[in-house]
C-alpha cells in the first residue's frame, strides 16, 4: 500500500513539476517575442516548403478499399441555432453560398449551381493535428473553378470560409483562410459529397473545405460565405482562423 | 655535520612530502571551441522544447498505430484510454500489444473539448496551455534542431573535429575493447588522467549515433506526418509503412532520446559535474596530470 501511495506521490509530484514548466510557456506565448517567434517560423516553413516540394504536388490519392469504416468526429458535429435547423428542415432549398470581396463578379450559388459545375472525387488521408488520421472519398467542385467564376482581382492574396457553426467556447462562427497558392490546387474542393451520399451533417452539411495539403482544421465545414481579401487583419482577431485567433494555432499548419 | 645532516634529512622529507602533494596537477585545455558550446546548448533547449511540446501532442491522442490510418476503435499497438469519459472515475487501461494493465483512478481524465465531447487526456495540461500553439512551438524548435544539425555536422567535418574526436580508431573498433568499455561503463568506473582527454568508445558511437542516426530518423519520420511533404515525396511513407507508422516511429525514436539525455546527464555527474559543465559553458576542461620531476 505504501509504495502505491508512494508512486502515485511520484505520478503526481512529476506530473505537476511537468505542469509547472509547461505553464511558464504557456504564459510565453502571448507575450512578446514568442507570437511573433512563432510567425516568423511558420512564415519560414511555408517558404521552406514552396521552395523544397516544387510546384503544386498533388496529395497521394488512396483506392476504395482503404477508406475508413469509421471516421471520426472533429469540431463542431452539430451547429446550433434555428438558422441552420431551418436549413436542414428544408434540405438547404434556401442555403447559398456566397462568394464576395475582392471579386469582379460576386456569387450566389445554390447547392444545384454547384452539383451542375464540373467536380472531383478524390480518396485521400485527413489528418488531425490531435495526431489521428482517417480516409474518406470527397466530392465537389475546384475551388479554384469558383473562383475562376467570380473574378479574383489583382490585389487578392488570401481566400476566408465563413462558417455556419458557432463555437460554444468564444460564441464565434468558425472562420478558416488559405492563401490563393492553396486554394487553387487541384485538389481543393467545396466538397458537397463523402463517400458517395450527400456530405453529412457532422462532416459540415451542405458544403465543406477540403485543402488536402493542409491539416485538419484548415478544412472548415459548413462553408457559409466565401471572402477573397489582400489581408487577414480584419478577419476576427487577424490571425487568420477560429483555432489560430483562439489558441495560437499556426495559420500555415500543413507544414 | 649531524645538524646538517638531520637538517637535509628533514629539507628531503619536506620536498618529499610537496611532492606527494603536488603530484597530481590539473591543467586547464580548451576542450569546447566555442561552436560546439553553442551549438550544444541551442540544441538542448530545442530538444527540450521538442520533448515537452511532443508529449503534450501525445497527451491528446495518446495510441501509436501501424499504417496509415489510425484512430480511435482502430486496432493499436500502444494505447491510453478509458471506455466511459462520463464516469467519476476513469477506468483508464494501458494497452502494450496483447497486454493489458489496469490504471483505473490511477492516470488519465476527461476534459471538455468545448465541442459538446470529450477528450481523454493521459495528464492534466496546465489550465493557460494553448494546446493550438503547441505544435507551432514543436515545428519552430524543429527548425533550430534541423538547420543546427546541419551546420554543426559540416563544421564537424571541416574543422577535423569528427576525424580527432568522435570517429573511433582501429584499435577501438574491437569486440575486446567495447566489451572493456562496457564492463567499466557499467561499474561506473570513470576515467582519471590522460583518457579523459578524449571520447571512450561508447561515447563516440552515442554521439555519432546521435547525428547520424536519431535525429534524422526524427526528423525525417516528423516530416512524413505532413500531407504536403509526401505529397512531393511519396516515398517517405513507404519507407516507414505508413503515415502512422511513422508517428509512432517517431515517438519510439523520441524515446530512445530521452533515454540518451538521461544517460547523459548522469554520466555528467558521475565523471565530474563542476570540470564538465565549466568545459561546455566555458570551453575550458580540467586534465589531470602527475607534476614531472
Amino acid at each position: 500500500m505504501s509504495r502505491l501511495i508512494t508512486r502515485r506521490g511520484l505520478i503526481v509530484g512529476g506530473a505537476a513539476a511537468a505542469g509547472s514548466l509547461l505553464s511558464a510557456c504557456a504564459r510565453v506565448d502571448n507575450h512578446w517575442p514568442a507570437p511573433a517567434m512563432l510567425d516568423a517560423s511558420d512564415a519560414f516553413t511555408r517558404g521552406a516548403e514552396r521552395l523544397l516540394l516544387g510546384r503544386r504536388p498533388l496529395a497521394r490519392e488512396l483506392s476504395l478499399a482503404d477508406i475508413s469504416a469509421h471516421f471520426p468526429l472533429s469540431g463542431t458535429f452539430m451547429p446550433k441555432g434555428d438558422v441552420y435547423k431551418r436549413f436542414l428542415d428544408e434540405e438547404f432549398a434556401s442555403w447559398r453560398l456566397r462568394v464576395h470581396g475582392l471579386v469582379d463578379r460576386p456569387l450566389s450559388l445554390s447547392l444545384a449551381d454547384l452539383h451542375a459545375l464540373p467536380s472531383r472525387t478524390q480518396i485521400t488521408l485527413h489528418q488531425c493535428d490531435e495526431g489521428w488520421s482517417a480516409v474518406a472519398q470527397w466530392t465537389g467542385v475546384p475551388l479554384g473553378r469558383v473562383l475562376g467564376l467570380a473574378g479574383v482581382q489583382k490585389r487578392a492574396r488570401y481566400v476566408v470560409f465563413h462558417c455556419l457553426d458557432q463555437v460554444e467556447l468564444d460564441r464565434n462562427y468558425y472562420y478558416e483562410s488559405i492563401d490563393l497558392r492553396d486554394a487553387t490546387h487541384p485538389q481543393t474542393i467545396l466538397a458537397y459529397g463523402m463517400n458517395g451520399k450527400a456530405l453529412p451533417v457532422q462532416h459540415g452539411a451542405p458544403l465543406r473545405l477540403r485543402v488536402e495539403l493542409q491539416i485538419g482544421y484548415k478544412n472548415a465545414k459548413y462553408v457559409d460565405r466565401i471572402e477573397v481579401v489582400d489581408s487577414l487583419g480584419s478577419i476576427g482577431k487577424g490571425r487568420g482562423g477560429w483555432w489560430e485567433d483562439f489558441d495560437h494555432a499556426i495559420w500555415y499548419a500543413g507544414q | 655535520m649531524a645538524l646538517d645532516s638531520l637538517e637535509s634529512k628533514a629539507y628531503a622529507a619536506f620536498k618529499k612530502s610537496r611532492v606527494i602533494v603536488h603530484r597530481m596537477i590539473q591543467q586547464l585545455e580548451l576542450r569546447h571551441p566555442w561552436p560546439v558550446r553553442l551549438w550544444h546548448w541551442l540544441t538542448a533547449t530545442a530538444i527540450g522544447v521538442l520533448l515537452l511540446t511532443g508529449m503534450l501532442l501525445f497527451d491528446i491522442h495518446p495510441r501509436l498505430y501501424w499504417g496509415d490510418d489510425g484512430h480511435e476503435g482502430m486496432p493499436a499497438f500502444f494505447s491510453i484510454s478509458a471506455p466511459d469519459l462520463d464516469r467519476p472515475v476513469l477506468q483508464t487501461d494501458l494497452q502494450i500489444g496483447s497486454y493489458h494493465f489496469d490504471l483505473s483512478g490511477r492516470l488519465g481524465l476527461a476534459v471538455d473539448t468545448g465541442f459538446g465531447d470529450k477528450d481523454f487526456l493521459v495528464f492534466t495540461p496546465p489550465a493557460d496551455w494553448d494546446f493550438g500553439a503547441t505544435r507551432g512551438w514543436h515545428f519552430l524548435c524543429a527548425w533550430v534542431l534541423i538547420l543546427g544539425t546541419i551546420v554543426y555536422v559540416v563544421y564537424l567535418v571541416a574543422s577535423g573535429r569528427l576525424r580527432r574526436m568522435l570517429w573511433p580508431t582501429s584499435d577501438e573498433f574491437t569486440l575486446a575493447s567495447l566489451g572493456r568499455e562496457l564492463s567499466q561503463h557499467l561499474r561506473l568506473r570513470r576515467a582519471r588522467g590522460e583518457a579523459t582527454r578524449r571520447y571512450n568508445l561508447l561515447q563516440k558511437i552515442s554521439y555519432l549515433g546521435m547525428f547520424f542516426v536519431l535525429i534524422p530518423v526524427l526528423v525525417v519520420s516528423g516530416i512524413t506526418m505532413s500531407n504536403s511533404v509526401t505529397a512531393a515525396f511519396p516515398d517517405l511513407l513507404a519507407l516507414f509503412g505508413g503515415r502512422q507508422s511513422a508517428r509512432s516511429i517517431h515517438f519510439i525514436a523520441a524515446m530512445l532520446l530521452l533515454g540518451f539525455i538521461l544517460v547523459h546527464v548522469f554520466q555528467v555527474f558521475v565523471a565530474g559535474f563542476f570540470n564538465l559543465m565549466r568545459s561546455m559553458i566555458t570551453g575550458w576542461f580540467a586534465v589531470e596530470r602527475e607534476e614531472s620531476p
